[in-house]
């Protein structure tokens, strides 16, 4: 190994430093030894829904390193694994480089004059011929709020369709349906802020430690500096999530709601009920009417624990036990993802677990919230908040609403009458269209649904025959091999933009280097193809990103996620702000519906009266206790399916890994799927560990590796998701959450035999 | 002052070869011995070095599955039997230290590579 002179002298200076100072660290005396050289800038982490900042080290134009932003009060500079390895990601041998037009079927690079003219000639084509909702847009909470906007504003304020959604229906659609439906507005009342303060922890259908691993780790440095911290987890299988807990119920999956309501019948019953806020800030609801507290409690009498033991397949005393560690906890907060999520009743199961605070005055206080966790990066900010699903428009409006339909179309400079008052076709229905030739093209952006879409293989028909355009930082996926035009995307790094994060916070990015090859940012592709469909009038404005995040947190103003407070000049600064921020001056909100939020802060003295709590989406103020029935699954086990089958994450990858599939020490850390089978079950069938085993549903056949081991209850069984030669979703089931339209990836029937 | 200037060459000296052998070590590729590789790292070094998983499990970085290649690589395109404390900066920003004006050079003089506990007094 040669060294330069420089260096030597360098080294040489540092070891008489050494040698002459002797001392150990002191204040001061840090500094940035391996950023020599290195150009740092402020981002964010392009995974999951934490958060993290991430410092991007550049040099000369290239991306070389990263490293935590310990001024981001997320991750205070720590990054997990893949945060870790983002920047290897950049420069992916799969990178999308140019634009390709599938002719005779292959692909064949073009320019990207042919291939957007090829796309809007395609599409007034179908415009014409079959109307605006003979085409649909699906995209993604990895876009960027800029990217999702202008979208939006093409599908439903140009061409005239609410067809226009995104993956985050698949994950956190019913966390939105949960909270409209018990507060009245989306997303939750608390910050990241509250689990430093928090007594206990109930994690309900979420492996933190591998899916959000930031929050798992600030969890448990908490808990290690406080060891009456408790932790109580609810799933029905055993994740490294365990090593932290206190207590672990373990339901049949798809079959915890008479859990909750049993929790929730002996914190009433016990005395842990604050019977002053109930009176204060809560409504009793069932499915069908206004309740009284008295019939709620008469409701809640069915469940009992042993009939919640009988229903779940917990021991009752385990639920007495966690109830009463809920109820004498001074401060609890409440954390789920997709186990509760993803679920034909997923939306009555986030209103069961909110249902706990309530009712306990365990809310709107620091250390207590009920807590949704995002699975991606910019779901909340750019899908939910952006309104890019196909009932919704920016800024929590809502398509069916007259008013906000003549208020978008009035930023967006569109006449009110192109934005359609009926919601578009949601996700499933989409994808089913497609089959069916009632959509006859889809402009797919930064997703993968031929792999994502639960029963993903009953929807590969659709993609093949209708036209499909995707836009992609990475090929070929999944879903690429269905299209017939891919536009290749600018990646992280190489774009500028926001993100907003699980909680309500909005963070800027810069843009560090250069696309590669001939990647675009998805924003001006969209706005190039509108100019090339004839919409030149609504999109020749957007120059910059900042353009457009102007326009949209213009829209935001007197909402209740106000964002007018943070335009781009204050987000640079910033290691984001939380909503409600509706002035330059204004600091962000860390609690919402109560004393510090703007929105509560400027009622009227007389509504607020009494009241520590004013849940301004519903009319009274109140938020709703619901009385849910304690339905299980769509496809319950049988004596033919008799096992219960369970999908998800691994900390090392990440959806369909198109980024973590790119690294190499991330692909070596888990380099194939398997199936989790508890040993009881694996004896009785006579399966041995690492042996290749068939598992079938209703849906199709997976032949896959079986892992023996205790992590599965008995009768329920486990498979990654992640990867496409190995598809778990060509077994998963399509039913979907009847109001949220989410489907039940979580749960379904299944066999498994030897192969 | 000849002593002094003797023991101060010393110290110097001593210091360089530290700080060079990190530099070496974090700039040379290795080679991991030819093994089936798709099997993950923990799941072969629970056969082959089980007390080094066992002391990796011990800590902080165990409990949070953050695994060998975090600080080794893949095995294949990157392997660092020893590796520097690049590595560490990356997620530990914080402790971003000046080793010139410390007796370490790097960030596993003071703290074992799998407990990550300090070498001595085991804290």
């Amino acid at each position: 190994m040669s060294i330069s002179r420089r260096e030597f002298l360098k080294v040489s200076a540092a070891a008489t430093a050494a040698s002459t100072i002797g001392v150990s660290l002191l204040p001061g005396m840090q500094k940035e030894l391996f950023a020599d050289g290195l150009n740092w800038h402020k981002s964010v982490c392009r995974f999951c829904g934490v958060g993290c900042g991430i410092m991007i080290g550049e040099k000369n134009g290239k991306v070389v390193a990263v490293k935590g932003d310990v001024k981001n009060t997320i991750n205070k500079g720590h990054l997990c694994v893949k945060g870790f390895y983002l920047h290897k990601v950049v420069y992916a041998k799969t990178r999308l480089l140019h634009p390709m037009i599938k002719k005779n079927g292959k692909f064949e690079r073009v320019s990207w004059d042919e291939a957007l003219d090829y796309v809007a000639k395609k599409f007034n084509q179908i415009r014409k011929q079959h109307g605006p909702d003979a085409l649909a847009f699906y995209g993604s909470g990895q876009a960027e709020t800029e990217e999702t906007y202008i979208a939006n504003k093409l599908f439903k304020g140009a061409i005239g369709t609410n067809n226009m959604e995104g993956n985050p229906r698949l994950c956190m659609a019913s966390a939105v349906g949960g909270y409209l439906t018990s507060f009245g507005k989306d997303e939750p009342a608390g910050t990241y802020a509250d689990i430093e303060k928090a007594e206990l922890f109930l994690l309900v259908g979420s492996n933190t430690a591998e899916a959000h691993p930031i929050l798992f780790e600030r969890i448990m440095r908490h808990k290690a500096k406080n060891p009456d911290v408790k932790i109580i987890i609810i799933d029905p299988r055993k994740t490294p999530t365990d090593q932290v807990a206190d207590l672990h119920l373990f339901p049949k999956p798809g079959w915890d709601l008479a859990i909750l309501h049993a929790m929730a019948r002996i914190l009433i019953k016990e005395g842990y009920a604050d019977e002053n806020f109930i009176k204060q800030s809560v409504n009793f609801k069932d499915n069908k009417k206004n309740l009284t507290y008295e019939e709620y409690k008469q409701f809640l009498e069915q469940f009992t624990p042993e009939k919640a033991a009988q229903i779940s397949g917990v021991e009752p005393d385990k639920i007495v036990k966690a109830a009463r560690m809920f109820g004498k906890a001074k401060t609890a907060m409440s954390m789920w993802t997709m186990g509760l999520n993803q679920r034909t009743r997923g939306v009555w199961a986030n209103n069961l677990v909110t249902n706990l605070h309530l009712i306990t005055g365990k809310i709107g206080v620091p250390g207590s919230d009920s807590f949704s966790l995002t699975g991606q990066p910019n779901a909340c900010g750019g899908v939910r908040e952006g309104g890019g699903l196909c009932h919704l428009l920016p800024a929590h409006r809502s398509v069916k609403n007259p008013k906000h339909r003549a208020e978008v179309a009035k930023v967006w400079g569109v006449p009110v009458s192109n934005i359609q008052p009926k919601p578009g076709k949601h996700t499933v229905a989409m994808f089913e269209a497609l089959n069916k030739g009632e959509i006859k093209g889809i402009y797919i952006m930064c997703t993968n649904p031929a792999q994502s879409l639960p029963n993903a293989s009953k929807y590969w028909k659709g993609l093949k025959e209708q036209f499909v355009v995707v836009a992609e930082s990475f090929f070929p996926t999944a879903t690429t091999d269905y299209a017939d035009v891919v536009l290749p995307a600018a990646f992280w790094s190489e774009k500028e933009g926001v993100y907003g994060c699980t909680e309500r916070r909005s963070q800027y990015m810069e843009q560090v280097i250069k696309p590669q090859g001939e990647a675009r940012w998805d924003a001006f592709i969209l706005r190039d193809l509108a100019i090339k469909m004839g919409f030149k009038k609504y999109f020749e404005k957007y120059k910059t990103a900042e353009d457009i995040w102007s326009e949209y947190i213009s829209l935001t103003k007197g909402t209740d996620m106000d964002l007018s407070g943070a335009p781009y000049s204050r987000l640079k600064k910033l290691r984001g702000i939380t909503w409600p921020v509706p002035s330059v001056d204004h600091p962000g909100t860390y609690k919402r519906y109560t004393k510090g939020d703007p929105i509560f802060d400027a009622l009227p003295a007389a509504k607020k009266k009494g009241r520590r709590m004013y849940f301004y989406g519903k009319p009274d103020g109140k938020a709703v206790v619901w009385a849910r029935p304690p339905k299980g699954p769509e496809e319950p086990t049988d004596a033919e399916y008799p096992l219960a089958l369970s999908t998800g994450r691994v900390l090392e990858h990440w959806h369909t890994m198109t980024m973590t599939g790119t690294v190499p020490e991330l692909v070596r850390a888990v380099p194939k799927a398997y199936v989790e089978i508890n040993p009881q079950d694996a004896k009785k069938m006579g399966i041995e560990d690492k042996e290749q085993v068939i598992v079938e549903t209703r849906r199709g056949k997976l032949k896959i590796e079986a892992r023996v081991i205790d992590r599965p209850e008995p009768g329920t069984i486990f498979i990654p998701w992640h990867w496409k030669q190995w598809m778990a979703n060509i077994l998963t089931i399509d039913a979907f959450d009847p109001g949220s339209k989410e489907p039940e990836y979580k749960v379904c029937a299944a066999k498994i035999k030897k192969a | 002052m000849r002593k002094l200037f003797i023991v101060l060459l010393m110290l110097v000296t001593a210091g360089l070869l530290v700080n060079l052998t990190s530099l070496k070590n974090a700039q040379t590729k290795e080679k991991h011995p030819d093994v089936d590789f798709s099997v993950s790292c923990v799941e072969c070094h629970t056969e082959v070095t089980p007390d080094v998983v066992k002391d990796w499990k011990s800590s902080k970085h165990g409990e949070m599955n953050f695994g060998c290649y975090m600080c080794h690589g893949d095995g294949q395109q990157e392997f660092y039997a020893r590796p520097g404390s690049q590595r560490c900066i990356s997620c530990h920003p914080a402790y971003e230290v000046d080793f010139s004006k410390t007796k370490a050079s790097n960030c596993f003089d003071c703290h074992q590579g799998h407990t990550l506990k300090f070498h001595k007094t085991d804290e």
